[in-house]
């Protein structure tokens, strides 16, 4: 059980939430958030780390009010307690040399902790951050301190800004179009693309395969084998 | 020694307690035990076996509902040779009572997957005529009393396993399904599968599901699930497993006063995964307050 430290709007219908007591993680990962004891909803909503503070032991998820699960989320006060069970999934692979990360909406939010670790496995990495919002940017401050460039679009094709033809791995989160834009992109490029995949899960935990997704090598759970893939692998699911 | 208030016997099969994983919602035991102490369950029931294996269905397969979800998985399974070879052993190793759960398109995938489990270290294989989200066979087997009969029978006859017929909520006639399982000679009975729902999503003016229609579980339907739980267990004399919703040791004993030996819980181990654990806890606490020696007694007390 974690206990809500601080939880508000940083941007219209966007919240960070910081918790405490929570078992850390690592970029990419993500957490099963539910209220204490709710059964309706019912199911854990899965939602990425966005930024871990392991000094003060606090994890920051930051999520979008879109149904009942989340606007459940916005209405918890500090001090409230909040099931998180994780952290789950694979999470990014920390690949040596320059990286380009792309975050598209409230995809931006896993991007945030990536940078931060990619950062501190070699401060001379070059990092580029591409952030794409359809009206309003949120967290693109916060990169600053980690990435050498943040370049923000709103209400354009993020993908389209980006230069595919480095020599660097490039890391995707957002939604699907811009996943399949940045797929073909790298295709051209023959860039290395790591992608994270959204599915509806019930578990989070392998069991249920309720978000099994096609493969090259056959069916794999996003939620357990992902939700970060190299993006050759799940081309057709994305 | 004070004796295990807990413990009971199910076809024979030993069970320190009537709380059992169920099938479709525990994988094989791998994943939950990497995040929950699994080895003190009564029992798991594994994911649902077909002969050769599928991929499942396509398209969206969970969706939550109020209180409770729809899910369309389709029996994405690895296939019955490859439990037999590599997940039973392993199941064995976890220290609860292991069940196969076996679904099947026609009656010889049914008998040539049973003679195949044979072979497998299992305590008690779960005939699944209820599977509400394959094309074929599945669900078809337990709709009325003859087919399931039938295939009861058959399944009898080639097993050496102990046979729980695990049967379909959506059956016209729940109660004559469970006498002829019973009377074809089946050890127990399991109930409730999924109850046949449907998602529409109105944006996109389509069924959620390519199926179109798919599995109701979790808390919106115990009442209906304790209903059949307890007409099911006053009109048959085998031992009767019930399941559908639970969520607590409250719950759980309202399925065991209304008639049941043993539960499974499925859908709230999604939600929370110490579910289970809580409610064998709160089963050990229950028999303390009541000065039960044994849990058993409270069973079909209504
Ligand atoms: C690995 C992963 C990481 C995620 N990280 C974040 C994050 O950091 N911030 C954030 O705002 N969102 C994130 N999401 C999406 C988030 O899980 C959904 O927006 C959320 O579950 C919606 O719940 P709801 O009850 O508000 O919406 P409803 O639409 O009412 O939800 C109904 C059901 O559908 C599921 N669902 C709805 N939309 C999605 C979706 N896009 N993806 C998966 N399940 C969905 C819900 O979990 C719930 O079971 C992530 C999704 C995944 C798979
Ligand atoms: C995702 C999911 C998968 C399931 N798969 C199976 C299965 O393979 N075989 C089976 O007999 N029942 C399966 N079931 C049904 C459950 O075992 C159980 O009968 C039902 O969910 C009711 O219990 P609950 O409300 O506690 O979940 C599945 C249920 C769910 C939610
Ligand atoms: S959400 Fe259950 S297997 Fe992925």
């Amino acid at each position: 059980m974690a206990i809500i430290k601080s939880n508000s709007e940083i941007a219209s219908a966007i919240w960070r939430m910081t918790v405490s007591g929570t078992p850390l993680g690592r970029a990419g990962q993500f957490f099963m958030l539910r209220v204490p004891g709710a059964l309706d909803p019912l199911l854990g909503r899965p939602i990425s780390i966005c930024e871990i503070d392991a000094e003060l032991g606090e994890t920051t998820f930051v999520y979008q009010t879109v149904g009942r699960g989340t606007a459940q989320f916005a209405r918890l006060l500090p001090g409230q307690e909040i099931e998180a069970q994780g952290p789950y999934g694979n999470g990014f692979p920390l690949k040596a040399g320059r990286a380009v990360l792309i975050g598209g909406g409230i995809g931006t939010a896993p991007m945030l902790q990536l940078a931060k670790e990619l950062h501190a496995s070699d401060p001379t990495r070059m990092i580029d951050v591409y952030l794409g919002f359809r009206e309003e940017a949120y967290l693109e401050k916060s990169f600053e301190q980690y990435a050498d460039s943040v370049t923000r679009n709103i209400g354009g094709y993020v993908v389209n800004d980006v230069d595919f033809s480095l020599d660097a791995t490039y890391y995707a989160c957002g939604p699907a179009p811009m996943l399949r834009a940045a797929a073909s992109a790298a295709d051209e490029a023959s860039a290395n693309l790591f992608v994270s995949l959204e599915k509806h899960m019930a578990c989070g935990v392998g069991a249920c395969l309720g978000c099994t997704c096609q493969t090259e090598h056959g069916r794999k759970r996003v939620c357990k084998d992902g939700p970060v893939f190299d993006y050759r692998e799940v081309r057709d699911a994305i | 020694m004070q004796s295990n208030p807990l413990e009971l016997t199910l076809c024979g099969i030993f069970l320190k307690n009537p709380v059992i994983a169920a099938s479709g919602t525990f994988g094989f035991g791998h994943e939950y035990s990497e995040v929950m102490d699994i080895s003190r369950l009564g029992g798991i029931s594994g994911k649902g076996l077909t002969l050769n294996g599928s991929a499942g269905n396509k398209g969206m397969r969970v969706y939550e509902t109020p209180s409770g979800m729809l899910n369309s998985i389709g029996l994405e399974n690895p296939g019955v040779r490859h439990f037999v070879e590599h997940e039973a052993a392993y199941m064995r190793t976890l220290g609860p009572a292991v069940i196969a759960n076996l679904g099947g398109h026609c009656e010889e995938d049914y008998l040539e997957g049973a003679r195949l489990l044979n072979n497998a270290d299992i305590d008690i294989l779960e005939l699944n005529i209820s599977c509400p989200n394959v094309k074929a066979g599945g669900m078809a087997f337990g709709m009325l009393p003859d087919t399931a009969a039938d295939i009861t029978k058959k399944v009898k006859a080639v097993s050496k396993h102990p046979v729980m017929v695990k049967l379909s909520p959506n059956a016209p006639d729940l109660v004559a399904v469970a006498r002829a399982c019973e009377g074809a000679g089946a050890d127990a009975l399991s109930l409730v599968n999924t109850f046949l729902g449907m998602a529409i999503d109105v944006k996109k003016k389509r069924p959620v599901f390519e199926n179109i229609y798919a599995g109701l579980s979790g808390p919106a339907i115990l009442p209906i699930a304790l209903r059949m739980v307890h007409q099911v267990a006053h009109a048959v004399n085998i031992p009767v497993v019930g399941m559908g919703g639970i969520t607590s040791a409250e719950d759980a004993l309202k399925f065991l006063m209304a008639g049941a030996v043993a539960v499974q819980v499925g859908t709230m181990t999604f939600a929370d995964p110490n579910a289970m654990l809580s409610i064998i806890d709160g089963l050990a606490e229950y028999c303390a307050q009541e000065g039960l020696a044994n849990l058993q007694e409270i069973v079909g007390i209504i």
